[in-house]
């Protein structure tokens, strides 16, 4: 592991270090925009600060627009702040698509609160896609972590793969469902099960509110329960102040119960890349529809995987141009060997193409998946389809982490397996 | 790195008319600048404090009705809490004789009635690259 900060003055940083474990303000803020940036000293800052993690209990908010997040948020920020916790929170808002800009109004609900001396809120632009989200917001937590904030909030734009990228980040999801979405909450109820802790129904003082409560509770019966925790549903009216110390304690229960610092297990590295080579190459070959495709691997590694396709008669549409189901079978290749290359066998629950430019016979395609997130759960990836230089498609996908591994004899294939084998393989 | 400004756009004092910041905050927005929007009526040590936690390099104040008085106050605090390099402009409604005082005490620009918003956005990207760069020298 890499300790030392490059090149400049050793005091500085040691000074710097030293500011932003003690909580100094503009200390931690500068900290964070180096981490949103991708400034140079970033990832040596946040490698030196990895002892002072896992103090914060990480909370993530997230649910549809509107819901009421920020208005819940600020009066959590109350509730933290009258029970004399300094208390961080990372506001996420969606950036303009067009643009790249972005209006940050998740203070406006915020600003009686955030003016205490304990509170420290930063708002942060999701910058196009859940990856750069996922990763920064990864590092601001932390930087809100070493400076000795907890809990940490972390509230998200409301969007389906976000969602599942932020609940990536926290010891506890919260997910808020404001009542009366009817079919909509069963829409989305899959997804929202699959991440939550704690189910929220916000604007309790809606007479819809009871009847949400009891439809979250009965589907919630309905569902396997995953260890000794059983997801509380919590009604709340924020404006009045009712059920937000609840929610702050049941919070809480599930830090004790789950364990704090839940988030950093997903962060540890366990296997050497040789390790995870040869597993995708073990799988790779057990793969028959890789085979069937002729699919290439070309690299693969913890979290990530290349593999490469030429473009043939048999993959053509009626138009002459590849069939974007071949393209989807190359990206969805490559991102189940990334997400499969450290152990536990991981299963994909969601996944999304956009396709940028046609291949034609003979091109021959790349694609590169990378892992964006990983906790013990959940894992997002991005997968670039390449043709040379130009992108022909975009993939992203997300994976359940199940419990069991891949049999030992899979794993363990000896030193042949630690290099990748080539296109002739 | 990729220069994507950071900007407060805020009221201070009494004065609640936010159609003006609402705007700009817009138009900035739309320039691919990425805004921190609060309801009128901030403190100033609010402000300083949402600056700071924030890391902006610009704050616009709008002010209609006279707020535009105690922007002087607001520079000192932001002095007093290390952040004299952050850029102040003022836009709204500011009497000839009170832009002087502005400028002395520190404010970048004021921005009048029937300013171009293209000329703000212009003016607002060509300032927080000056900010920048004097906060995180390459």
């Amino acid at each position: 592991m890499k300790r030392d900060l490059p090149r400049g003055d050793d005091a500085a940083a040691a000074a710097r270090l030293a500011a932003i474990r003690a909580g100094d303000r503009g200390a931690v803020a500068r900290a964070i925009t180096a981490v949103e940036n991708g400034h140079a000293d970033a990832a040596a800052l946040l490698a030196a600060l990895e002892g002072d993690l896992g103090r914060a209990h990480v909370v993530g908010i997230t649910g549809p627009p509107g819901a009421g997040k920020s208005t819940l948020i600020a009066a959590l920020v109350g509730e933290c702040t009258r029970r004399g916790r300094r208390v961080a929170v990372v506001a996420v808002d969606p950036s303009s698509p067009l643009s790249g800009g972005a209006v940050l109004g998740d203070r406006i609900r915020m600003s009686e609160v955030a003016a205490a001396e304990g509170v420290f809120v930063r708002s942060v632009a999701s910058r196009g896609h859940a990856g750069g989200l996922a990763s920064a917001t990864r590092g601001i937590v932390d930087l809100m972590d070493a400076a000795g904030f907890d809990p940490v909030i972390v509230e998200t734009v409301g969007a389906g793969q976000s969602e599942v990228a932020i609940a990536a980040l926290a010891d506890t999801s919260v997910v808020v469902t404001p009542p009366g979405l009817g079919d909509d909450v069963q829409a989305i109820k899959a997804g929202i099960l699959e991440i939550a802790d704690v189910l929220v129904v916000s604007k309790g003082d809606s007479p819809l509110a009871s009847a949400t409560v009891r439809d979250l509770k009965d589907m919630l019966r309905l569902r396997a329960r995953r260890g000794a925790w059983t997801v509380p549903v919590v009604l709340t009216a924020a404006t009045r102040g009712e059920g937000v110390a609840e929610l702050l304690d049941v919070a809480a229960r599930h830090a004790e119960a789950c364990g704090r610092g839940r988030r950093l297990a997903g962060a540890v590295q366990p296997p050497g890349p040789h390790d995870a080579a040869a597993r995708v190459a073990t799988l790779a070959r057990q793969d028959a529809f890789l085979r069937h495709c002729a699919l290439e691997l070309l690299d693969a590694g913890p979290g990530r995987a290349t593999l490469a396709m030429t473009v043939g008669a048999e993959h053509l549409n009626f138009n002459g141009t590849c069939h974007g189901g071949a393209i989807f079978a190359l990206a969805d290749s490559a991102f189940g060997l990334a997400s499969n290359s450290h152990g536990p066998v991981a299963a994909g629950i969601e996944a999304h193409v956009s396709y940028h430019a046609a291949a034609r016979p003979g091109d021959r395609l790349v694609a590169r998946a990378e892992e964006v997130s990983r906790n013990a759960r959940l894992a997002t990836y991005r997968i670039d389809v390449t043709r040379g230089d130009v992108r022909v498609a975009s993939f992203g996908g997300t994976v359940y982490i199940a419990a069991r591994r891949h049999a030992p004899r899979e794993a363990a294939t000896p030193a042949a397996g630690a290099r990748v084998p080539g296109p002739s393989s | 790195m990729s220069l994507r400004p950071k900007v407060l756009v805020t009221k201070i004092g009494l004065d609640g008319h936010d159609r003006g910041s609402r705007i700009v905050a817009a138009h900035l927005r739309d320039a691919g600048m990425e805004v921190v929007y609060t309801p009128p009526w901030q403190e100033i040590a609010a402000v300083v404090k949402l600056a700071q936690e924030e890391d902006v390099d610009v704050i616009g104040i709008s002010s209609l009705a006279t707020d535009h008085l105690i922007v002087p106050r607001l520079m000192h605090a932001l002095r007093d809490a290390g952040l004299a390099e952050v850029g102040v402009i003022v836009g709204g409604i500011v009497p000839d004789e009170d832009e002087r005082a502005l400028l002395d005490a520190g404010v970048a620009r004021v921005f009048h009635p029937g300013s171009s918003l293209d000329d703000i956005a212009a003016f607002v990207r060509d300032l927080a690259a000056r900010v920048r760069s004097a906060r995180f020298p390459a």
